[in-house]
């Protein structure tokens, strides 16, 4: 652990940390382009210039490319070293437009807070800049070469860390070009993390431009719902509109980035069909009328069909403070079924990988990425869950092994197919992984588990918070909405962000729906009150392995302002929700029918 | 399209390499003398041949100065401009070769037989000012008259 002093501060580092890190490590920061702490140095860029005064090494060095030594004495602050980068920020900004306003990126650049940092705000070179030709890169992400300075991120994220072939870099000396053999989208899904990795802005979301700046953005820590794995994202919005979705670093799970499907997946929140207000037998209502309407109508299912003819529906997209109070819902009313699953394949799938993950052999993404023995058994996790073919992809890099038991699949990387389990030489990895879907058998994976002490699995489960709700189903002993409509004994659903299938609703009399999206479930329902999309609320989803990520609020409900009629905005009327801002969160929604249930028996109603 | 024997060569080569990236230079040579510069189906071609995209064979051909990716005449003129020739009047050379073959740096004569290019480094420092021409090299190029005498010896020899 070598020793050495940063800015008059003693420190201690791991063997093989460069320069940078341990600076960073005390809160001393060192400007840098090129180094990125997922693709690690390049030597490209020459900003992080320091100056050594003492020690094995001397004079000005580049941080990132210095491993620390015992006995180093630097100094960042040297005139020599703060002269050294404003030189190089100065040059690096000989091309680059000095038209921070009009930029995209402008306010949230690496190299515009450099080039104040630096000192540089004068230019001095009076020459012709150098010019390229912009590419069309797809529907996501727009390309501006004119910015570039040549730190080579994005291509060494592109085909180093994310396997993509389709984007590089042309060229040689002042004629280098980051972009594609032809125009055309981007092939690799993770390419929408070239926004979030390039300092400058050559690369911006084009589903975002020109629409905010940094300072006006609503942001907060969030968790992406696409898949199980829980990706830790940024959503940004502005308006009452999401704009962008970038990614959040967590180390133990998605690392730095996020696959583009969880990125560019604002539509769904933004949606114009979204419902607004309460509705009740297609008749626009209030949510304190709606929620009476629903307590009446089921005091009269009751009475007409007797007790637990109803069936409180839930689902593995709701978050896990609303699955939480729906075996209460279900107690109150005396509902003949709980259920968070519509079929009866996914109700036993899933409740017997709870069971699996709960021996505490769950895999961490981080885990599959240091895995030296990965096995990807009956799953496409591309297409299921694309971060982990990332994280499946870093361990390849770092000499893991990937078996693929013989299943037609892609992966961004090197793989092996075997025919089995067995022909998989468990016993000989270290760290072994296997990645599976719920098709898989359990009892196989025990007993593997079993056999094998150092084995771990990563399940993936079909939604962001499948595992939570399993967890519930196995404690309430819920059953699928399948089965409980077997023997046609419910007369009526109350669905809370439930995706049911139109073929189990038709013959059920009164559906009430509380939701976000405009799903068929809300289409057939007689009663239905508007809930929260996750950025509009806190809240917490569980993932594959069973860790539970909490998301805070980004932005209040309400119809986007972009797209309202200019005659009606601002409103006229005085009101203290947003148009179409009534949506609450669906645990709130449930908290007050459940009071208003207790108040009713109570007699206080 | 290129001739099959030749697709067979190119293949036994690349199959003679440790890696497929270690032979793309010598297939992008063969394809650049066979179609007289690397068109865009040549780098295409090149990338089946090698098992790269052809954004890799991109990247490697636009890296190298002597494979061309935009047609040039029949004798491309490389006029080294790296420091040693540029010392010893690389820069007026190649104005020199410019003024003879009434071109402008980086244009091709109106009989399609000579292309000027600037060059950084044949490797024949000891000779500067140098300048290669097809595959010949040739030093010392320090007066005009040696120049033209260069130029007009690839004229005949056409």
């Amino acid at each position: 652990m070598p020793k050495l002093i940063i800015d008059d501060i003693t420190v201690e580092v791991a063997e093989g940390t460069t320069l940078l890190e341990a600076a960073q490590s005390v809160d001393i920061p060192i400007p840098h382009f090129c180094w990125h702490p997922a693709l690690g140095r390049a030597g490209a860029c020459r900003v992080c210039a320091v100056k050594l005064l003492d020690g094995p090494v001397k004079g000005i060095q580049m941080s990132c490319m210095l491993p620390a030594q015992e006995g180093m004495v630097v100094s960042t602050t040297d005139p020599e070293a703060v002269a050294m980068r404003r030189h190089v920020i100065e040059w690096l900004m000989i091309n680059h437009p000095h038209d921070c306003p009009v930029c995209d990126e402008g306010g949230e650049c690496q190299l515009q807070d450099y080039t104040i940092a630096g000192g540089h705000g004068i230019r001095r070179y009076s020459g012709k800049k150098r010019t390229h030709v912009n590419q069309y890169l797809g529907p996501y992400i727009e390309h501006e070469m004119n910015r570039c300075i040549q730190c080579y991120r994005c291509v060494r994220y592109y085909q180093e860390y994310a396997g993509g072939t389709d984007f590089g870099v042309m060229g040689s000396a002042g004629r280098v070009y980051f972009g594609r053999f032809q125009e055309g989208q981007l092939e690799s899904p993770f390419s929408g993390n070239l926004v979030d990795i390039c300092p400058t802005g050559v690369f911006t979301d084009k589903t975002a431009r020109f629409r905010a700046r940094y300072w006006d953005y609503d942001m907060a820590p969030s968790v992406c719902p696409g898949c199980s794995l829980g990706c830790n994202t940024t959503p940004v919005a502005r308006y009452r509109e999401l704009l962008k979705t970038v990614a959040r670093r967590n180390d133990a799970v998605n690392g730095w980035f996020i696959c583009d499907r969880g990125r560019f997946a604002n539509s769904a929140v933004n949606a114009p069909l979204r419902p607004r207000h309460a509705v009740v037998d297609s008749r626009e209502s209030c949510v304190e009328d709606a929620l009476d309407t629903l307590l009446l109508r089921i005091h009269a299912l009751g009475e007409l069909h007797g007790p637990g003819s109803i069936a409180v529906v839930g689902s593995s997209r709701m978050a896990q403070e609303a699955a939480e109070l729906l075996p209460q819902l279900a107690l109150r009313i005396a509902a003949g079924a709980l259920c968070y699953r519509t079929t009866r394949k996914e109700s036993t799938e899933t409740s017997s990988f709870v069971e699996l993950v709960h021996t505490g052999s769950s895999a961490s993404q981080q885990d599959v990425r240091k895995s030296d023995c990965i096995v990807v058994y009956g799953c496409d996790p591309l297409n299921e869950a694309p971060m982990m073919a990332m994280a499946i992809r870093q361990a390849w890099r770092s000499g893991a092994t990937v078996y693929v038991i013989e299943h037609k699949i892609t992966l961004p990387c090197e793989f092996t197919l075997r025919a089995t389990l067995d022909d998989v030489p468990l016993a000989e990895a270290e760290r072994p992984v296997i990645i599976c879907n719920l098709s898989a058998e359990t009892d196989q994976l025990d007993k593997l588990l079993e056999g094998h002490s150092r084995l771990k699995i990563a399940p993936l489960f079909p939604a962001a918070n499948s595992f939570g709700t399993a967890l519930l189903m196995r404690e309430h002993g819920a059953i699928s909405l399948e089965e409980a409509l077997a023997d046609g004994e419910i007369k009526g659903i109350i669905s809370i962000e439930a995706d049911i299938p139109a073929a189990l609703l038709g013959k059920i009399p009164f559906v009430a729906a509380l939701d976000w999206q405009a799903t068929a479930t809300v289409q057939a329902a007689q009663i239905v009150i508007p809930t929260t999309a996750w950025v509009e609320m806190n809240g917490s989803y569980i993932n594959y392995e069973g860790r539970a990520q909490h998301f805070s609020k980004v932005m209040n409900p309400g119809v986007p302002v972009k797209g309202l009629d200019p005659a009606g905005h601002p409103p006229h009327i005085h009101r203290s929700t947003a148009t179409g801002g009534e949506a609450l969160p669906a645990r709130q929604l449930l908290a007050r029918l459940i009071k208003l249930l207790d108040d009713g028996n109570r007699g206080l109603s | 399209m290129i001739p099959e024997t030749m697709r067979q060569e190119l293949q036994d080569r690349i199959s003679s390499a440790i890696t497929n990236r270690e032979a793309a230079v010598d297939v992008m040579k063969a394809l650049q003398t066979h179609y007289g510069w690397l068109t865009d189906e040549a780098v295409v071609e090149a990338a089946g041949l090698l098992g790269l995209s052809p954004l890799q064979v991109e990247e490697l051909a636009t890296f190298y100065e002597m494979i061309y990716r935009r047609p040039v005449g029949r004798y491309v003129i490389h006029v080294c401009d790296s420091i040693s020739c540029w010392s010893m009047g690389g820069e007026s050379l190649l104005r020199q070769i410019a003024g003879l073959l009434k071109v402008t740096v980086g244009a091709t004569t109106p009989d399609g037989l000579f292309t000027l290019l600037p060059c950084c480094c044949l490797g024949n420092c000891g000779q500067a000012p140098a300048m290669m021409i097809g595959n010949s090299i040739y030093g010392g190029v320090t007066s005009l008259e040696k120049a033209t005498d260069i130029l007009h010896q690839h004229r005949r020899n056409t």
